[in-house]
């Protein structure tokens, strides 16, 4: 089947439903779909708990947009282009407005205005929220305001390709996964918004089954290049067994985190911030103390407790209850009993397809969120900023595209392309082959967590890039067991498995590369920050061959000189 | 046992066997009723729509005449049973609201303070007289009969509010079955809903829903159904005729009350437990 | 760690070869401790890699994994195989896809009626605020006026209530408790202005006052929202906003008149104040065939004992 639209919107997270809401606003006229490969609710933007930055100075009066800059770019360890920073800061306040004009539920002041936290990394408390369910309320709000305005979804989709004829957008090719069908969707402006791609860690990542990567690695393999891959953020307080988030709310309300003498460690390591600390550093933090022998040992590994028992039993039911339902379902604990036993888990991908405000170096091709790199978190991302970026950057990208969609010309998509990808699909089930995705996957993720993990090092990324390597390699002879056409969740996973294999390669081959420490990105045999030869973004582009060819590009600076980066 | 006993509308009309076997089960049990004359209609989970403030005093008199008497409330009635605990979880949790009622019940003497329990019969049968005893009472064990359970909804769920069975596997009234001799029949409709609340606004639908039920029963080879519930019961029975309209059902089937099976294994008649007004006999 | 030998009956179905569906087998050692959704990945990954099912967060927010565990619908992410278990831990644990969905394969089912649904009956908020002045100002909310909302908009769509609902098992048209429940939070957001319109919709044929309040929705509702409690909510609300025409509004009408009257309900005439005269018609062939079992109700309807106190509450509330 053959669609033509003006805008075609790849994810249906809070990004992809915001740039299709916007685009309608900006003018109702353009035609917009959105391609979704789960349902517009099940996105992982649902996932994000803890809230979202907007100077709005409702807790503090003093706060300011340049406060909120300054945050953000010393969070990024100087890594991040300030003018991006500058504008997804400036546009905070208004977008976060917006979306309760829209009706999302905010938790409030008793004044009525919209609640604010501390957060991690931040000089002032500007993180709004809706208890512990914020992305959860905007995914929801959006959706809900996408219908009222009759967005058109095609939902459960897998994307196949990226189209374009050297310079400018052609579309997409998509599998229809009820049908099995290959199916194109023409369109002058292409927004890619499908997540991040920190899945590739597998069980020590907080990620959804389905955060494989799939926009950054069909750009990749179109011809665009992704930035500053080898930035990925682990999470602090991941729960010990599944790796499954515990908001960093958790910590704003006033959590500790102890080590097995019952100390609160963090006062060795951000003496001021405490546990509100920025991520990068809380979780080295506690996996140093965990390498000392300092945590809590257990079956499924050492652990750090998370402690919030002193909060109160009525505060953890009001404002953190999705956190005790978590606790309760999968480690078996009630917090307002017992401390939680976390540690450290793969959580979000800084880098992504290589962006200037939104725009990829192909005409007609956007992407935002996470799948993108603005680059407005650097080398490490602050809680709460993640959901305004794809608010903020959604919004953008909406109105530019419903702009100059009607300017340009649908290009459409050749047969050959579509040729190419159902020969791809159809050699997968071919009997010669023998290797089992789960077993390439398995190796994946404990290369990922082993080799290029929270703590690294030259020799341990070379063994990782040889591993990748191995098994991209051995990623050729994989069979495809279920040769239906119906919603074929095999194939599925195979081609979110090839995704996670091409990216990981560029995780890791940029972390070999960068010889210094950066934000999340922390080499034991380089353990300071490099600026004179470092201070600069990773370019990887994908060579005729399949293999990962570097680069790099200047950082935009602004208001905010490089300075030593201690909390 | 002594209990103010809540006359339910439908028990005083179309379900008037209901009172008649428990009044002649009474001095088997050793329980004794007071029956509630000044209670009013509950509302039926209707009243509160109109009027949500009328559903809490009427229902928040109802308990407090039998808080005045020191006496537990029961009920035969499910719907009755759940309408009257949700009036009781808001009074309990709520002293403004308890406050505002007994500012209606004061000119009669009568004030709600939430010392009294509602409880419906079954429980009555099980918890405060127990199996056990209800077991040596028997004279006429229902050897050989096979029962089909009907729990009905507003006895098991809200199970938050109701709190005795585990509505997706309910078992007092199998044990209650068991105790009286019986046996069981297992059947997927236990817990389903009869339909009886929207029989007069989406009759079709109801109807296809007490007609699962009982084609469900049929199939299973059950000699009756039974029920708790006289609302349940109508649907049930009254309706089967034409509930079974379009089935290819070889029969149809009994269905009795729980007051009436204890009767029959505590060996009253048939004429007695009112059997005979039943529609299918 | 515990750890047995756990049978797992799943239905399978997959259109394109089996004419119906089918159930298939799995033995598998289990530790305590572990999930359905971990149980089902497992089987996929080692035994069955056709198995089919949905499955994206894996920690309970993103309602994709719902599907029946032992008949009742369950996320598969947060139930527990211990729970499960039954037979003294020796009975299969049988996974079903939801109910009153159609499934495209295994226990994979299509949600699209649920989403037309929210479409069809303005599941969304109407803000006051007119677009060109969005952005500038908040709204403000009481942390009270939040309250009212809060566990409704904890719903994360995962069907189970729509697989559970008595009304849906029967009536593919209705309206279903997880789009009752949308419209009870869109309809208590004080920002949202389409109250009347929205409350229209639902009170049509086939909506609100067709749910036999079977609570099977609160029992098994995934994020223990209190769906009910909203349906209540709506229901006042059609008679606040003097939507009192339908069937199911008539009803409750007649049981606020009758215990005032007479302090018990009329039933004899409840079918035709509720129907009318002509839709209560097709119900005398059965009245007749009661009448000769004296199941008819009394066609004068004793008075309670002290009807007076009743009616002199009325009269106070009134006021």
């Amino acid at each position: 089947m053959e669609h033509t639209f003006d805008i075609v919107i790849v994810g249906a997270g809070g990004g992809g439903l915001f740039a299709a809401l916007e685009a309608i606003r900006t003018d109702p006229k353009v035609s917009v779909a959105v391609v979704s490969k789960v349902y517009p609710t099940r996105s992982h933007t649902s996932a994000a708990q803890g809230g979202v930055n907007a100077a709005l100075g409702n807790k503090d009066r003093d706060d300011t947009v340049e406060l909120h800059v300054f945050d953000t770019v010393k969070g990024s360890d100087y890594l991040a282009d300030q003018d991006a920073v500058a504008y997804l800061c400036s546009q905070a306040p208004q977008v976060v407005r917006e979306l309760e004009n829209l009706g999302a539920p905010f938790s409030r002041f008793p004044d009525g205005s919209i609640a604010q936290r501390p957060f991690g990394g931040t000089v002032k408390d500007r993180c709004c929220y809706c208890a512990d369910k914020t992305g959860h309320t905007i995914l929801h709000t959006l959706f809900e305001q996408c219908l009222r305005r009759g967005v058109k979804f095609f939902n459960e989709y897998f994307l196949l390709s990226l189209e374009h004829d050297g310079g400018e957008c052609q579309g997409i090719i998509a599998m229809n996964m009820r049908t099995g069908a290959i199916e194109t969707f023409s369109a002058q402006i292409v927004i890619l918004a499908t997540g991040g791609h920190a899945k590739m860690y597998w069980n020590r990542s907080s990620n959804a089954a389905g955060n494989t990567g799939d926009g950054q690695a069909a750009a990749l393999r179109a011809g665009i290049s992704l930035k500053d891959m080898e930035f990925i953020q682990f999470h602090p307080t991941g729960l010990r067994k599944s790796g499954l988030l515990v908001t960093e709310g958790a910590r704003g309300e006033g959590g500790y985190l102890l080590n097995r003498h019952g100390e609160r460690f963090m006062a060795r390591y951000a003496p001021q911030k405490m546990e509100l600390g920025p991520r990068d550093v809380v979780a080295r933090s506690m996996e140093t103390e965990i390498i000392k022998g300092n945590g809590f040992d257990s079956d499924a590994g050492s652990y750090i407790e998370l402690d919030l028992r002193h909060l109160g039993a009525e505060a953890i039911k009001k404002k953190l209850p999705q956190i005790r339902e978590l606790s309760m379902h999968f480690e078996g604990i009630d917090p307002i009993e017992e401390p939680i036993p976390v540690r450290p888990t793969a959580h979000y991908s800084m880098g992504g397809i290589d962006t200037t405000m939104a725009k990829t170096a192909v005409r007609g091709i956007y992407a935002i969120g996470e799948c993108a790199c603005v680059s407005v978190h650097g080398a490490n991302r602050l809680g709460g900023n993640s959901l305004l970026d794809i608010l903020v950057f959604g919004k953008r990208a909406g109105q530019e595209a419903a702009c100059e969609a009607p300017q340009r010309k649908a290009l459409g998509i050749t047969p050959a392309a579509v040729r190419r990808a159902a020969d791809e699909i159809r050699s997968y089930a071919s009997h010669e082959r023998y290797e089992r995705y789960g077993i390439i996957r398995e190796e994946l993720g404990r290369t990922m967590g082993d080799n290029v993990g929270i703590y690294r090092t030259g020799e341990r990324l070379r063994q990782g890039v040889d591993a990748i390597r191995q098994l991209r390699r051995r990623f050729r002879h994989i069979r495809l067991y279920d040769t239906g056409t119906v919603y074929n969740t095999n194939l599925i996973q195979i081609l979110e498995l090839k995704n996670m294999l091409d990216l990981a390669l560029c995780v890791a081959v940029t972390a070999l590369e960068r010889q210094e420490s950066r934000g999340s990105h922390y080499r034991e045999d380089f353990p300071l920050r490099d600026d004179a030869i470092w201070h600069k973004h990773s370019l990887c582009t994908m060579g005729e061959d399949g293999d990962i060819q570097l680069g790099n590009r200047a950082i935009t600076m602004g208001m905010y000189p490089l300075e030593a980066r201690s909390y | 046992m002594k209990f103010a006993y809540f006359l339910s509308c439908i028990n005083e009309s179309m379900t008037r066997e209901v009172d008649r076997s428990i009044e002649s089960l009474k001095k088997d049990l050793d329980i004794v009723l007071f029956k509630l004359e000044k209670g009013a209609c509950c509302g039926g989970s209707n009243l509160d729509y109109v009027s949500p403030e009328h559903f809490l005093v009427i229902n928040g008199r109802n308990i407090a005449l039998a808080e005045q008497m020191n006496l537990d409330l029961v009920t035969s009635c499910s719907t009755c049973l759940l309408t009257l605990r949700r009036a009781k979880q808001i009074l309990d949790s709520s002293p403004d609201k308890r406050q505002f009622v007994n500012s209606f019940l004061a000119n009669e003497g009568l004030s709600y303070t939430g010392s009294s329990d509602v409880k419906h019969l079954l429980w009555v049968i099980t918890e405060d007289l127990g199996l056990s005893r209800l077991a040596e009472k028997v004279t006429t064990p229902l050897t050989g009969i096979r029962f089909a359970p009907f729990y009905g909804c507003h006895i098991i769920r809200p199970s938050q509010l109701l709190g005795r069975d585990n509505p997706a596997s309910p078992s007092s009234l199998d044990l209650v079955v068991e105790a009286l001799g019986g046996s069981l029949v297992e059947y997927p409709s236990k817990n389903k809903c009869c339909g009886f609340h929207t029989l007069l606004v989406a009759e079709k639908e109801s109807l296809a829903m007490s007609g699962n039920a009982i084609e469900s029963a049929i199939r299973a080879e059950a000699d009756y159904i039974v029920t708790p519930c006289p609302l349940c019961h109508t649907a049930l029975d009254a309706y089967q005729p034409k509930a079974l309209e379009g089935r290819r059902v070889s029969r149809s089937i009994p269905v009795l009350h729980l007051s009436q099976i204890i009767g029959l294994a505590l060996g009253h008649s048939r004429e007695e437990l009112g059997i005979d007004r039943h529609m299918i006999t | 760690m515990e750890r047995r030998e756990v049978s797992f009956r799943i239905q399978r179905y997959n259109p394109q070869v089996d004419q119906t569906p089918f159930y298939d087998n799995f033995k598998i050692a289990v530790e305590k401790g572990i999930t359905i959704l971990r149980v089902l990945n497992h089987i996929k990954e080692q035994l069955e890699p056709r198995l089919t099912f949905r499955a994206f967060c894996q920690a309970g927010i993103c309602g994709s994994c719902a599907v029946r565990v032992n008949g009742i619908s369950k996320l598969a992410c947060t139930t527990q195989v211990w729970d499960e278990l039954t037979g003294g831990g020796d009975d299969p644990i049988l996974i079903e896809p939801l109910s009153n969905l159609p499934v495209i394969r295994d226990l994979l089912v299509d949600i699209d009626p649920v989403i037309e649904k929210l479409r069809q009956n303005q599941g969304w908020v109407v803000p006051s605020i007119p677009e060109e002045k969005m952005g500038f100002k908040e709204h403000a909310v009481s942390d009270d006026e939040f309250e009212v909302i809060n566990a409704a908009t904890d719903c994360i769509l995962c069907g189970s209530c729509y697989s559970e609902c008595s009304m849906m098992g029967v009536n593919p048209r209705y309206i279903s408790p997880p789009v009752l429940l949308k419209t009870f939070r869109m309809n208590n957001d004080t920002r949202d202005t389409d109250g009347d319109e929205r409350l229209r919709r639902v009170t049509a044929d086939h909506g609100l006052w067709d749910c036999t309040h079977c609570y099977r929705c609160v029992e098994h509702c995934t994020k223990n929202i209190p769906i009910m409690d909203g349906i209540h909510r709506l229901r006042e609300e059609a008679f606040e906003r003097g939507m009192t025409g339908s069937e199911g509004a008539r009803h409750a009408q007649a049981f606020f008149d009758d215990t005032r009257n007479t302090g018990r309900l009329r039933e004899v005439t409840l079918p035709l104040r509720t129907k009318g005269v002509t839709g209560s018609f097709g119900m005398l062939p059965l009245a007749l065939k009661m009448a000769l079992k004296g199941r008819t109700p009394p066609l004068f309807v004793h008075r309670i004992a002290g009807i007076e106190r009743i009616r002199e509450i009325y009269r106070k509330l009134e006021k």
